[in-house]
Order: C-alpha cells, then sequence, then structure tokens
C-alpha cells in the first residue's frame, strides 16, 4: 500500500518541508512572484502578491462561464437585446421552465445524456477493471499483443472511423440505440481506462494476491473481495474520464442519432440553436448550456483528485 | 511463505525442477488472463479495429449510404486530389491549428509555473483555471453563438466599449472574425489542459536541483532553461501532441459556431468528411477521406512516441 500512496504524491511535497527558513527577503520574494518560491509563503507580500494575481487569472477562466449562467436567467428579451443596466435587475426562471416543459422536451434529452453517461463509465469501470487485472497479475502468452491492440484504439481518432462504424452500427441494429452510443464510447475510453487500471493492479504488492490465493480464495473472489478495495482509485479514475466523455460527446451522437427523442443534449441544443422547434430563442440555448456544464463541474469539483491522477499517470506514459 | 516471497532466483530454479507443474500453471494463467481481457478486446476489435479495417475496403468502393457497390480501386483517392472543398478544409485545418497550437502551450505553461508550487490558494486557481476544458466545447460553443450576436452579444459590448470593434460587428459571417473568434475560444478553452500536463512534469522534477542552481547564483530564467525545459521533454512532447491532433480534428465549435460559413471557408477536415458521408452520402470518399486523416494523425503520433522513445532514460 505504501507504494501506491507515495507515487499520488505531488513530487514537489516532501521536499517542501525541508525548504531552508533562512532566506534573503529579496530573494524570496523575486522567488514569489515567479511563482517558483515555497518560501513567499512566509513573507506576507509575496503570499498577498500570489494570490491577487491568482484570482485574477482565475477571473478569466472562471467568469465567462458565471457570466453566461447569470444571463441564462435574463428574459429571452433582454438576451436578444443591447445589455444595460435594467437587464442586471430582471431576472427569472422563465428560460430554465419553457425549456424543460415545452414541447422542445430537454428533458427527455438529458435522460438520455445521462444514461448513456453513466452506462459508459460502469461498462468502461468494469471492463477496465477485468482486463486491467488480466494483464497486470497473469502472465501469459500473447498478453503484450493484445494490450498493444488494445492501446492502438487510443491512435485511432474515432472522428476518422464514423463512417464504417455507421454503417457497422446499422447492420449490429445498434443506431439509434442509447446501448450502442454507450458501446462506441466505452470503446474509445478503454485505452486509458486500461492503462491506469493495469498500473493499479501492477502496484497491489504480491504477497496480498498469493496470500489470497493460500487461503483458498478464487481468482474473481481474490479480485472481489481482496483486491477491489486496493484499485478503487484507479477504477473511480477510469470512470470519471468516460462519464465526463460521453456527457459532453457531440460528433459521434449527432452522427448515430437520427430519432430527436433520442438525442443527447449536446445534439438537442442544436436544435434549440436553429429554432428547428419554432422560433430562434437565444435564452433557452444558454439555459440549456448551463444545464449540460453544471454535472460536468459538479462531478469535477467533487473527484478531481482521481482525474488529476488519471493525467499523471498519462503523463508519465510514454 | 518465505518461498511466496522470494522472486527472482528461487522461483527460476523451482521451474528448472519442476517444469510440467510450472506449464500447467501457465496454461492455467493464460486463460484466466485471457478471459478477463477479453471484453476490452472484443469492444476495442469491434468498435475500432473492424471499423479501421472496414473504412479502408470501404474507401476503394463506390459505396452510397444504400444500394449496391463496386471496387473502384483508387479513384477515391486520384478524385480526392481535385476535391477542392476537401483540399480547402485540410488547409484551413493546418491555419488553425498552426494559429492555435503556441498560444495554447505558452499560456498553459506560463500558467503551469504559476500554479505548479504547493501552496496556499494554487489548488483552487489549478480547478478553477481548469473548469473550461472540463465543461467541454459544446456546451461553451453554443454560450459564443449567443454573445457573438451583433448589437446584442457581451463580446460586442465589450468591446466596442474599449473602441476595438464596432457593436454591429457580425462576427459569424466573415471568416476571419469567425476564425478569430473561435481560435480565442479555443486557447481559452484549451490551455487548462497544458497547464495540468505541464505541472505534472514539473512536479517530478526533484527540488534539489533548483536548490542548488540557486546556491550556484542561476537566475530564474537560466535555470528554467536548463533544468526545467530538458527535463520536461516528455510533458512538453505529450501537450503538444495532444493539442495539436485535438486542433486537426476538430469539429464541435465549426459546426455549432459556423457551420463551415461563410460558403465553406470555416469547413476543417472532420466537417469535411461528416458532410461527404451523411449530407452527400458519398461513403466511398468520406472512407478515402478518412484513411488520409487517419495518416496524417497517425505520423503526428508516430513522431510524438519516436521522440519520446529517443529521450534515452
Amino acid at each position: 500500500m505504501a507504494s501506491v500512496r507515495s507515487s499520488q504524491q505531488p513530487g514537489a511535497r516532501p521536499s517542501a518541508a525541508g525548504d531552508p527558513g533562512a532566506r534573503r527577503p529579496a530573494a524570496a520574494v523575486r522567488a514569489g512572484a515567479a511563482g517558483r518560491g515555497r518560501a513567499g509563503g512566509r513573507t506576507g507580500g509575496g503570499l498577498a502578491i500570489f494570490i491577487v494575481a491568482g484570482v485574477l487569472i482565475s477571473a478569466v477562466f472562471v467568469v465567462p462561464l458565471l457570466w453566461e449562467t447569470f444571463r441564462s436567467f435574463q428574459p429571452e428579451s433582454t438576451v436578444t437585446n443591447p445589455p444595460s443596466a435594467a437587464s442586471f435587475s430582471h431576472l427569472t426562471f422563465a428560460n430554465y421552465t419553457k425549456l424543460l416543459s415545452g414541447q422542445d422536451d430537454i428533458i427527455r434529452n438529458v435522460m438520455n445524456s445521462l444514461i448513456v453517461a453513466v452506462l459508459t463509465a460502469a461498462l468502461t469501470a468494469v471492463v477496465s477493471t477485468m482486463a486491467g487485472y488480466g494483464f497486470g497479475l497473469f502472465r501469459f502468452r500473447g498478453a503484450g499483443l493484445v494490450f498493444g491492440l488494445v492501446l492502438l484504439a487510443f491512435m485511432i481518432p474515432f472522428q476518422a472511423v464514423l463512417t464504417p462504424l455507421f454503417l457497422e452500427l446499422h447492420f449490429l441494429h445498434l443506431l439509434n440505440s442509447l446501448i450502442g452510443l454507450a458501446l462506441f464510447y466505452t470503446t474509445f475510453n478503454l485505452p486509458v481506462g486500461v492503462y491506469v487500471m493495469r498500473n493499479s493492479f501492477l502496484q497491489v504488492p504480491r504477497e496480498i494476491v498469493d496470500a489470497a490465493r493460500v487461503d483458498g480464495a478464487s481468482v474473481t473472489r481474490t479480485l472481489l473481495s481482496v483486491l477491489r478495495p486496493l484499485v478503487l482509485p484507479g477504477i473511480a479514475t477510469s470512470a470519471l474520464y468516460a462519464f465526463l466523455f460521453s456527457w459532453t460527446e457531440f460528433l459521434g451522437a449527432l452522427s448515430f442519432m437520427t430519432n430527436d427523442s433520442l438525442f443527447t443534449l449536446p445534439v438537442a441544443l442544436s436544435n434549440v440553436e436553429t429554432g428547428t422547434y419554432g422560433a430562434i430563442n437565444y435564452g433557452l440555448l444558454l439555459a440549456g448550456a448551463v444545464i449540460a456544464m453544471v454535472p460536468c463541474i459538479v462531478v469535477y469539483v467533487a473527484l478531481q483528485r482521481y482525474y488529476v491522477r488519471g493525467l499523471v499517470s498519462g503523463a508519465l506514459k510514454g | 511463505m518465505a518461498a511466496t516471497q522470494a522472486p527472482g532466483a528461487p522461483a527460476a530454479a523451482r521451474r528448472r525442477l519442476l517444469p510440467q507443474r510450472r506449464s500447467a500453471a501457465d496454461r492455467r494463467n493464460a486463460r484466466v488472463g485471457l478471459a478477463f481481457t477479453s471484453p476490452a478486446l472484443l469492444l476495442v476489435g469491434a468498435f475500432a479495429l473492424f471499423p479501421l479495417g472496414f473504412g479502408i475496403y470501404i474507401s476503394l468502393t463506390n459505396w452510397p449510404l444504400v444500394g449496391p457497390y463496386h471496387f473502384i480501386g483508387l479513384s477515391n483517392y486520384t478524385s480526392l486530389i481535385h476535391d477542392s472543398v476537401f483540399l480547402q478544409s485540410i488547409l484551413f485545418t493546418l491555419k488553425y491549428t498552426a494559429i492555435v497550437t503556441i498560444p495554447i502551450f505558452v499560456v498553459g505553461y506560463a500558467l503551469a509555473v504559476f500554479v505548479r508550487a504547493n501552496r496556499r490558494g494554487t489548488t483552487v486557481f489549478r480547478t478553477l483555471i481548469f473548469l473550461p476544458y472540463i465543461v467541454g466545447l459544446v456546451a461553451e460553443s453554443y454560450m459564443a453563438v449567443v454573445e457573438l450576436q451583433p448589437s446584442s452579444g457581451t463580446a460586442n459590448f465589450v468591446l466596442s466599449k474599449l473602441g476595438i470593434v464596432s457593436n454591429t460587428t457580425a462576427w459569424t459571417v466573415h471568416t476571419g472574425l469567425a476564425t478569430t473568434a473561435i481560435c480565442i475560444l479555443v486557447i481559452w478553452f484549451a490551455s487548462g489542459l497544458t497547464m495540468m500536463l505541464l505541472m505534472a512534469g514539473m512536479q517530478s522534477i526533484p527540488t534539489d536541483l533548483y536548490e542548488s542552481a540557486r546556491v550556484d547564483g542561476a537566475s530564474w530564467w537560466s535555470a528554467e532553461r536548463r533544468i526545467t525545459f530538458p527535463l520536461l521533454r516528455r510533458s512538453i512532447a505529450l501537450s503538444l501532441i495532444i493539442s495539436v491532433v485535438g486542433s486537426f480534428l476538430a469539429f464541435n465549435q465549426f459546426f455549432i459556431i459556423t457551420d463551415g460559413g461563410p460558403g465553406t471557408s470555416t469547413v476543417p477536415v472532420v466537417m469535411s468528411i461528416f458532410q461527404t458521408a451523411f449530407a452527400d452520402t458519398d461513403v466511398g470518399l468520406a472512407s478515402a477521406m478518412s484513411v488520409v486523416l487517419i495518416i496524417v494523425v497517425g505520423l503526428i503520433t508516430f513522431v510524438q512516441f519516436h521522440y519520446l522513445q529517443g529521450d534515452g532514460d
């Protein structure tokens, strides 16, 4: 377990404690302004500059999202007219109530997105865990070839196989199918998932696996009872990536879904944008975009350490 | 227990002593290993490798969306050379990739330098700066559509107050303006990812290297140049490749914001394929375009792996 834990620690953390306390103020301020000096925290001025700069930089990335959320609570007439002081005082849920109750029936599309995203996350987690177990703990002839084939999907951009995939899904009666879409999403999330899970199983101390065997646990029981808690962070990482990919994916859903009632939310919003259901209503479009945005933020903020874990292991690849 | 804990030489000796038992265990391992990895292989085979082969096959035919087809050899590929819309889309995609790559990298690098130290506030800043990437370009493109409207959008409101453009600027109906707007949107969206990738690489560089550089009197910039850049090569390559490949496969923001317009001036390669397959229903030609795209993206990825392998550690 110790090896698992230490690999999650950002490299800079341990040495921060060993930072020499005595340091000339000028050097500390300079280093602090540059963002690297860990002594900056000890000089009030350096910290204040860092915080102010950080708030300003963060604002560039967050204020547009907050502003659009605010705008989505403005009446449609305000959204399509020049901004004025009055537009700040009049806020309403009208866009949301209209979007979620009107003939657009966006709730159905939100449910479609949710079903596909949850199914993709679950499938990716299960299939990646099984594959990671197989690659990580069992030596077998051809393992390298199979692993290479799975990772090969990483090299194939799904955008470039959409046409043959469309025909294939048609033959398999998986067009206009939420299950078909989830299988497609799962496939293209497997390279990352399998890679993460194989590493998770490789980090499990060999003695634990052997002890379970000695105690008479079957291969499956070892996985489900003994190893599952140890690789849970990896499972969370795989599922999280798959969920976010599926929830925000557009091109595949646009290609493989031709029936309005099966559209996922991002595709349904393109109907709102072009006014397929009547007059173009930008208030509805903003409300829909905010509905598409919020789950990503909630899921990411709640589970971000698993996301960052995946990025780090991906970055160390190669 | 002692025997199971001792790896290496004793295990090899046992294998020599007990060849039959060992191979029985090998066979069992092979069976179990294959059983557990086969669902992944099945999915990748069915929905990634098969379509790849099938696509190459289709690209040699005149496959319409419905109806019979026959082989036409490399005709699809030769007609691509004269397909002005496709060629224009390649040129446009190259231009777009060239415009956004360096700003995404420079902004992402600067952000990574800013958030890499583990000090108060950095975790929050990292999360906030990374949010545009997490939210996804699709939702943000819809927001951009609303805000790029002439006379009512926030973009014109702010920029006209600053005296940069007129309040009636119609961003999405001019090629240059539309491309500019989309590039700014994408740089804002993608720099967070480059930041995270580079930050992860920077944190794996031992800090005592910087300590000794400081003791030797090295300036911040020379430490960055002599220590960070060389040791960060893998991360830099990875972030550049992800960014370049992502730009090359761009579709969503163009489909939503300009729909390729005005005319076909902002059609990226993937949209060109999408339209050929689903609007013109010329699946053979679309597949030939896809094969070209896979080769280009494969070359970029190969260069990456080659570069990383050559790192020598």
